[in-house]
């Protein structure tokens, strides 16, 4: 088995949070009452007091004209993941694995290759990237304004999904982290590692070419166009019947979101 | 001046004439074989953490630091032009988005990238700060060593062959923009010791965006104008008589300027005479204004003086004119100034201030016709490009003529040679059937011979 050590220089295991500079969490919410639904996705500090949750219900109800029985579920609903996220909170989560070509470990000092697949309003956004969950400075928020700049993105609903679907991707990871060093300490028997053990091999795999000792970070000019992000602006007509945001995260499947962009190919 | 290693592409072989790239100063520190501190104190994590010393981590040592760096910079310099995004480059670079994005806010920031590029879409902000540094933008920035003529001369020739195209000079490439011109305003800054650059800097804003004229220097700054009236009226005249006397065409001007020999001072006042008299006058309002406000001496001054030259105009008329001819009568003038006014103590201080107003003056107008002459520039560069690119439009019409001539012959060649064609086999079928009428009978007869 060859073994190879990366990441001396950092701890390998820290107490639980989101492993960025802000510890924030992403809240999803989408209820639905009376026949109206309401969806959103943003970020909660979970250092905030539980008194601020009813009043941003209440504040959120009021500047959307939701009628006022849209605020017990609601509080409901992001208490619920707070709630989660704390109970994770305390405990241990590894940050930094070693990279074993025999055996399957997903992340390279941490790096994952994390997944953008949404559809905001009338925008659909696609993108892959790698993202070092050890890296405790990173900044989902500043990356997707950057993204959106670059591209000249003029929707303001875009950054923001963008950022909370990275920080749900990064939460994840982070709790079956967690999941992992609690059943190593117990050592009831193996962990199982993150989602698809195939996928993560040849992840590693592929870190391992880029990083080793003779090979280079620069991709082959034919990789290129997995890693850039791809835009496609919907027109209103065919955007469906809900206006609302729509937020696809990686784990949905894809197919309507194809669907959508045919029928705007086609429309072409 | 900067090293050649640091300006040019170190990569390129040396057979071949390198590649010459402006950088600014700031990043004069930048060495393609080499990583400098400032490199290793912003970006510790390549560089095992903190101190700067280690060898990082498999993701993330100096090796790998240099690859990204030297890439993105590639990346840039293979369109200087043109803005570089991250997003553009990190779809490249197999690693970190969070890393990637601050090693390429470092390079952008240190001026590694993206230091000439114009085509920024949405940076407003950035635009107003360069706007905002125009006075000091040549001195920031560093001028490559002039490349031996043979350089020169092979690419000339090299163009020259290929289209047939010569570029008219531009007004202000050879004489503005050239290191030792520069130099000269950069250093009369220096010496001038003004200490309210940033004052300067809005004066020459506001006078080249022509939003600034007399009337509303008066309005913005009543009390100051009071006092320099006189200088306004003064400066005025004699800058009027002067464009009157000759008119010379610009470049004229500039060519005179350029001689290094002449003093500096007779630099700028040659400069000064160039612009228009309310960029004169605003200028030399700005510099009494802010004179006053260093020194409430230098407004007591200004107002003594003013009320002198009411009584006797000519005598201060001997001052300002100092601003023309400073360079080698400066003695001389001094002299008579000194005769006309010996009479009052206070008077030589009064003198000092106003040749300082003078200096300021002319250095202001100077740095205003700077940024007019780059404006200038810019347009003009504009112009040969738009008119590049129209001849380029042009060739590539008359090919696609020429192509559509070529075709048309293609097709009439096809069809005579569809119709030599159809003719041969007519020719081939007619032989053969002369043929066989011929050998028919012959055969016939035979088999009847043998028959019998």
């Amino acid at each position: 088995m060859k073994t190879v050590s990366l990441g001396a220089s950092r701890p390998s295991a820290v107490s639980f949070r989101m492993p960025t500079r802000d510890n924030l969490v992403p809240i999803r919410v989408d209820i639905e009452v009376d026949g109206q639904r309401y969806r959103d996705a943003f970020t909660w500090n979970p250092r905030d007091p539980d008194s601020e949750i009813i009043s941003f219900a209440k504040r959120t109800a009021k500047d959307l004209k939701l009628p006022a029985t849209f605020v017990p579920p609601m509080l409901q609903s992001i208490q619920g993941q707070l709630a989660e996220f704390r109970s994770y909170e305390g405990q241990e989560m590894q940050l930094k694995e070693k990279l074993c070509l025999s055996r399957s470990v997903a992340n390279l000092n941490g790096a994952v290759n994390l997944q953008i697949d949404l559809r905001v309003n009338n925008t659909v956004i696609r993108d892959q990237f790698l993202w070092d969950i050890g890296n405790l400075d990173s900044d989902p928020e500043e990356f997707a304004r950057t993204l959106c700049d670059d591209l000249n993105i003029a929707d303001p609903e875009v950054g923001p999904a963008i950022a909370v679907s990275i920080r749900e991707q990064l939460y994840q990871i982070a709790s079956q982290s967690v999941s992992i060093m609690r059943e190593k300490v117990s050592k009831k028997r193996r962990a199982p590692e993150f989602s698809s053990n195939s996928k993560a091999v040849n992840n590693a795999v592929d870190l391992f070419k880029y990083f080793g000792s003779k090979g280079s970070v620069i991709r082959k000019r034919k990789e290129w166009y997995l890693y850039e992000p791809v835009i496609d602006v919907i027109r209103n007509e065919e955007a469906g019947g809900d206006g609302k945001e729509e937020l696809n995260s990686s784990s949905r499947p894809n197919k309507r979101l194809d669907e959508v962009k045919e029928a705007s190919l086609q429309s072409l | 001046m900067s090293p050649p290693a640091a300006a040019t592409s170190g990569d390129a072989p040396q057979s071949s004439p390198r590649e010459l790239y402006t950088i600014p100063a700031s990043s004069g520190w930048f060495r393609w074989d080499a990583i400098h501190d400032t490199e290793r104190q912003a970006l510790p994590e390549f560089f095992g953490g903190a101190g700067g010393a280690g060898f990082g981590t498999a993701t993330r040592n100096p090796r790998i630091y240099r690859e990204y760096r030297d890439f993105i910079i590639g990346k840039y310099r293979e369109d200087p032009t043109r803005r570089l995004t991250f997003t553009e480059v990190r779809r490249a670079l197999a690693g970190d988005v969070t890393l990637l994005r601050k090693l390429f806010a470092f390079l952008d920031a240190s001026g590694l990238i993206n230091f000439s590029a114009t085509t920024s879409s949405a940076r407003p902000a950035r635009q107003q700060q360069e706007a905002g540094v125009v006075v000091e933008a040549p001195v920031g920035l560093q001028v490559t060593p002039r490349p031996p003529a043979s350089y020169f001369a092979e690419e000339k020739k090299g163009g020259g062959a290929e289209s047939g195209f010569r570029l008219p000079p531009l007004t202000s490439y050879n004489d503005v923009f050239w290191p030792g011109r520069r130099l000269y305003v950069g250093s009369a800054v220096k010496t001038a010791r003004m200490g309210s650059l940033k004052r300067w800097r809005l004066l020459v804003n506001q006078t080249t965006d022509g939003k600034m004229n007399q009337q509303v220097v008066k309005e913005s700054s009543s009390q100051s104008t009071e006092v320099v009236d006189g200088m306004q009226i003064d400066v005025k005249e004699d800058s009027a008589d002067k464009s009157a006397d000759e008119h010379p065409t610009k470049r004229r001007r500039l060519f005179s300027s350029v001689d290094a020999t002449t003093s500096l001072m007779e630099q700028l006042a040659l400069l000064t005479t160039a612009t228009s008299p309310d960029v004169l006058a605003a200028a030399a309002d700005a510099a009494t204004k802010v004179l006053g406000n260093e020194n409430p001496q230098a407004r007591k001054a200004f107002r003594r003086s003013e009320r002198e030259y009411k009584n006797k105009a000519f005598s201060s008329n001997h001052v300002q004119k100092s601003d023309h001819k400073v360079g080698d009568q400066d003695t001389e003038m001094q002299g008579q100034t000194f005769t006309d006014k010996k009479q009052d103590k206070n008077v030589i201080a009064t003198t000092a201030y106003q040749v300082r107003a003078a200096v300021a003056t002319a250095i202001g107008v100077a740095a205003a016709r700077a940024k007019m002459l780059a404006d200038q520039e810019e347009r003009e560069m504009e112009l040969l490009m738009a008119s590049i690119i129209e001849t380029l439009l042009k060739k590539i019409q008359y090919k696609i003529k020429h192509f559509e001539e070529l075709e048309a012959i293609m097709d009439q060649e096809y069809t005579a040679i569809q119709e030599i064609k159809g003719s041969l086999i007519n020719d081939g079928l007619t032989s053969w059937g002369k043929h066989f009428r011929l050998e028919f009978p012959y055969r016939e007869m035979k088999c009847l011979c043998s028959c019998s």
